[in-house]
């Protein structure tokens, strides 16, 4: 029976835990801050590099890489942002620690800002998350009378003051550099890369932009050591990870796993099979922008690596599941129509693509497909794919492809003629 | 200097040069559509997708990169013909013409549209699209501009040019996905001097001009390289001319004067140049109070005869000139009364002007001078003071014989009083103004589009005038006048063209230094520091 790895969650799963500054400090809370506090800037940079820890918000880059790559001696103030944002269906993690143990994300997010000489930290909450605002910002209000924050954080002669701001709900804005934009107070879309924030971000400073759990991940890296975390998952997948199960399966809800744990595990085991004792048709196991996976597929370690060997990806650690009576053709369409919306619009090839082939799709839900069509849409797809300036093009067309490549029957049962 | 290679060429580039920028720089094209020198850089129209097959360490990139945004290596090996691409621009090519509305036959822009060029050189000439195309409703932006939203293709040029090059912020992109659109901010008209550069910079019909709307095909045009004459800032631009008709003025690059822009009120100047209503056309002289026409030949002999009978003496001559006079034209006046009169009674109104001042370069294109060649004026040693207290002088003695080159006093002035006592009064000017009814002879000169010349603008830089459209069949160029006017009253004045004369005051006169006709060319040159 597979069983959850506590680090992140061990706070949240501990009964009666009120997730307040009084709660967090009695389970031992803000020590790692206080261990940080003696460490030098660098030192904190190199133990989370160290770590290998990746990025939690999708592409799973190495965090301490990342902060690395920071633009130093610029004259200019640094930015740690936190991507609260958290738009890609099916994921529901980060809302989960921001609404239950908001202290473990704001230590974790001291201990960046700390180590990146940030002094005034954003967290770019989505819209949508308007308990999980008020419960930071509470939070966020208890570290301010307790001088954890303010003009000299918990004593240090290191000022920082936290503020929440609020996405007006845009999914492209989970986009770092279009989250930068919209925070800028323009109109959130992606920008072009080099420069990367990392040299001109937030306001032309230079900024690294952090997932919610990457950040908490620094807290518990910082208080048991690089190695420690390490340990939790496989060689170049190291630590937890928090997963989002949803979909036609007994248990859904977000589990702290550690990296490299069977697929197939995680939905019969903790998931408790598929609802109804139906059977299963498919798994999307990385966001809804990932490409799906057969059953006979899933029977692989759940990490980066291993998912891209079967042409998939983890991506925000969010497992979609559904049973045999899914009609995959109308969930596609209703997937692509979301892209469609969610497109800035500003790049040709998503712009116009991502609606062609919701057009298309939608043909085939009223029965107007055929195999013409089939291939327009496949080679439309094929079009924006790696055409596009930021990630939203593709993860509209990878979906696609890989919907029609695993089903193509289910297509073909929407043909015109059949 | 670092070197890149664009299909086995080698570029040289700067650090901090995009790739795009290069290639452009050295004559090689790469096609874009949201790239402009002038604006930042967002890399969202995916044309200028380039094969990148060696980053310069001995790897390829693992897509292709836009050429616009990307920072070039030394030894880096760009391919632009190869498959990869050529399928690439196919595809960008069919996903703008996905809802584009394809009303070429009725676009201004047709014939200089990009979108159209890329079409036939790097379209596929087939779509499969089936579905209705997305339509907006029309939208009225103001009195200079028309914005025809269904043709846009969404390169953001127009909004980033309001916001990055004049700075007032009141066009802008709504909505999203399919649905994008540039438009001008709660409803508000377009506000800004400077509108007609968004028609330039639009690459597809999508912002046209509403002077030039349907007037003709862009094809037919005929463009002739000069300078705008509307004020003292000298914008490089071609003259676009059918049939002998000025259809309009589009700015020239040129990075000393204007960039790539022009204003407003330059584009419309070309009114004045098609005006036919008020023109002088023929030769004019006043016989017993009223203006009769004649033959050139008749008119000199009266001018010659008057000149004679009247006797006039050093100090009773004057000549009055406006500064849209070229600087060849100016030198022949100077002549005209120093070689006949031996009088150096030749004054211009010196006004003060200014520009605004502003951190937005293209605001400072606009000055108050509104003439061209004050600077020429002065660099000629013509006298010139703002109050005009020296005219006004020399006037209040006996003036027997005044010369007036265009329009110097404008509509009001005490000094038409003065001058008006004169016996004889020879205007050349182009239209029937405020001196029509005190010369005694009109003579027709030419409009800047007519005639060839130099102006020296603000900041002392000669640039050359070209003949676009022909003058009517008895105007003359208004040097040629002045020559003719030297021979008629006896000296010699043999220059053959304005080159001549220009590469003859250059001689004569300090401040130009023996600049030559050919120094100007088409970008002029800077007047050497005295």
């Amino acid at each position: 029976m597979l069983q959850e790895t506590l680090v992140l969650f061990k706070n949240v799963r501990k009964p009666g835990y009120k997730g307040n500054l009084a709660s967090y400090k009695a389970e031992g809370g803000y020590s790692a801050l206080k261990k940080a506090l003696k460490m030098t800037p660098e030192e904190i940079v190199s133990i989370v590099k160290e770590s290998n820890v990746r990025g939690r918000g999708g592409a799973g880059f190495p965090t301490g890489l990342k902060w690395s790559f920071m633009a130093k001696n610029t004259g200019k103030p640094s930015y740690l942002i936190v991507n609260a944002d958290e738009g890609e269906p099916g994921t529901f993690k980060d809302r989960e620690i921001m609404l239950k143990d908001p202290h473990m994300f704001l230590e974790g997010y001291m201990i960046g800002c700390y180590a990146l000489g940030c002094h005034h930290g954003y967290i770019y909450v989505r819209g949508e998350f308007v308990p999980a605002m008020k419960q930071l910002q509470k939070a966020i209000d208890e570290c301010y009378e307790a001088g954890l924050l303010g003009p000299s954080m918990w004593g240090s002669k290191f000022p920082l003051d936290m503020t929440i701001h609020p996405g007006a709900g845009a999914y492209v804005c989970g986009e770092e550099t279009a989250l930068l934009d919209s925070l800028e107070g323009k109109r959130g879309q992606p920008r072009t890369k080099p420069p990367f924030p990392a040299v001109a971000g937030f306001n032309g400073c230079p900024t690294s932009v952090n997932n919610v759990e990457t950040i908490t991940a620094v807290t518990s890296i910082i208080n048991d050591g690089a190695e420690a975390f390490k340990e939790l998952g496989t060689p170049n997948n190291s630590g937890t990870h928090l997963v989002s199960l949803s979909g036609h399966v007994n248990k859904p809800g977000v589990y702290e796993l550690r990296m490299g744990v069977s697929l197939k595990d995680i939905i019969y085991d903790l998931g408790g099979g598929i609802k109804n004792g139906k059977k299963l048709k498919g798994v999307i196991p990385g966001g809804s922008s990932t490409p799906v996976l057969l059953p006979e597929e899933i029977d692989i370690p759940y990490d980066f690596d291993s998912l891209m060997k079967v042409k998939s990806m983890m991506g925000s650690s969010a497992i979609m599941v559904f049973d045999e009576d899914t009609d995959v053709v109308k969930l596609l369409h209703r997937m692509v129509r979301f892209y469609n919306h969610e497109s800035c619009g500003q790049c040709t090839p998503c712009r116009e693509g991502t609606h062609w082939s919701s057009m298309i799709l939608r043909d085939f839900v009223y029965k107007q497909g055929s195999a013409a069509k089939l291939d327009r849409l496949k080679r439309v797809s094929g079009n924006i794919l790696g055409a596009t300036l930021c990630a939203l093009g593709d993860a509209c067309a990878m979906p696609i492809l890989s919907f029609i490549e695993k089903y193509p029957e289910e297509f073909r049962a929407y043909f015109a003629d059949a | 200097m670092p070197t890149f290679y664009l299909d086995d060429n080698p570029i040289e580039f700067e650090p901090g040069e995009k790739v795009l920028a290069a290639a452009l720089r050295s004559g090689f094209h790469i096609p874009h559509y949201c790239y402009h020198p002038a604006l930042s850089i967002v890399a969202t129209c995916r044309m200028c997708l380039v094969d990148v097959v060696d980053m310069g360490n001995g790897r390829p990139a693992p897509k292709l990169m836009t050429s616009c945004s990307m920072d070039p290596a030394d030894g880096m090996k760009i391919e632009t013909k190869n498959e990869k691409v050529k399928e690439a621009r196919e595809l960008v090519m069919e996903f703008l013409l996905v809802n584009h509305p394809l009303d070429c036959p009725i676009c201004d822009q047709a014939g200089e549209c990009t979108l159209q060029d890329f079409s036939f050189e790097y379209g596929s000439g087939s779509s499969e699209m089936e579905y209705s195309k997305r339509v907006y409703g029309w939208r009225d932006i103001g009195t200079f501009v028309m914005l025809e939203r269904n043709r846009c293709i969404h390169c953001t040029r127009c909004h980033r040019f309001t916001t990055e090059v004049t700075g007032t912020h009141e066009f802008g992109t709504f909505n999203r996905s399919h649905q994008l659109t540039v438009d001008t901010f709660t409803d508000r008209p377009m506000t800004n001097k400077f509108q007609g550069n968004m028609a330039d910079i639009c690459p597809v019909g999508c912002i046209t001009e509403r002077e030039f709307r349907f007037k003709r095909r862009a094809w037919k045009l005929q463009k002739t390289n000069s300078i705008c004459t509307h004020c003292s800032t000298g914008c490089n631009i071609t003259v676009e001319q059918d049939q002998n008709t000025v259809f309009r003025l589009k700015p020239r690059e040129n990075q000393e004067v204007n960039q790539w822009w022009m204003c407003d009120d330059g584009r419309v100047s070309l009114r004045q140049f098609n005006n036919k209503k008020n023109r002088i056309m023929q030769p004019m002289g006043r016989v017993q109070g009223t203006l009769v026409k004649a033959s050139w030949e008749q008119i000199y002999e009266a001018i010659k005869d008057k000149v004679k009978q009247l006797a006039v003496k050093k100090d009773e001559v004057v000549a009055i000139t406006d500064t849209h006079a070229s600087n060849e034209e100016l030198f022949l006046l100077k002549k005209l009364l120093h070689d006949v009169f031996s009088s150096e009674h030749v004054f211009f109104p010196l006004r003060l002007w200014a520009q605004p001042d502003s951190p937005n370069f293209i605001d400072t294109l606009i000055t108050t001078d509104k003439s061209p060649n004050t600077a020429g004026a002065i660099a000629l040693g013509i006298k010139g003071n703002e109050d005009d207290s020296a005219l006004k002088q020399v006037l209040s003695e006996k003036t027997k014989l005044a010369f007036v080159l265009g329009n110097p006093l404008g509509k009001e002035s005490e000094i038409y009083d003065l001058v008006s006592k004169a016996d004889l009064i020879i205007c050349i000017g182009t239209v029937l103004n405020e001196w029509a009814e005190r010369a005694d002879v009109l003579l027709p000169g030419s409009t800047p589009v007519e005639k060839e010349g130099t102006f020296i603008n603000k900041n002392h830089r000669v640039q050359k005038i070209n003949a676009a459209v022909k003058a009517p069949r008895h105007a003359k160029a208004d040097w040629l006048i002045l020559q003719e006017l030297i021979q008629s009253l006896g000296k010699q004045s043999t220059f053959q063209s304005t080159s001549e004369i220009f590469n003859s005051l250059a001689t004569t006169l300090e401040t130009f230094q023996g600049l030559t006709f050919e120094d100007v060319g088409d970008l002029g040159c800077s007047l050497p520091a005295t």
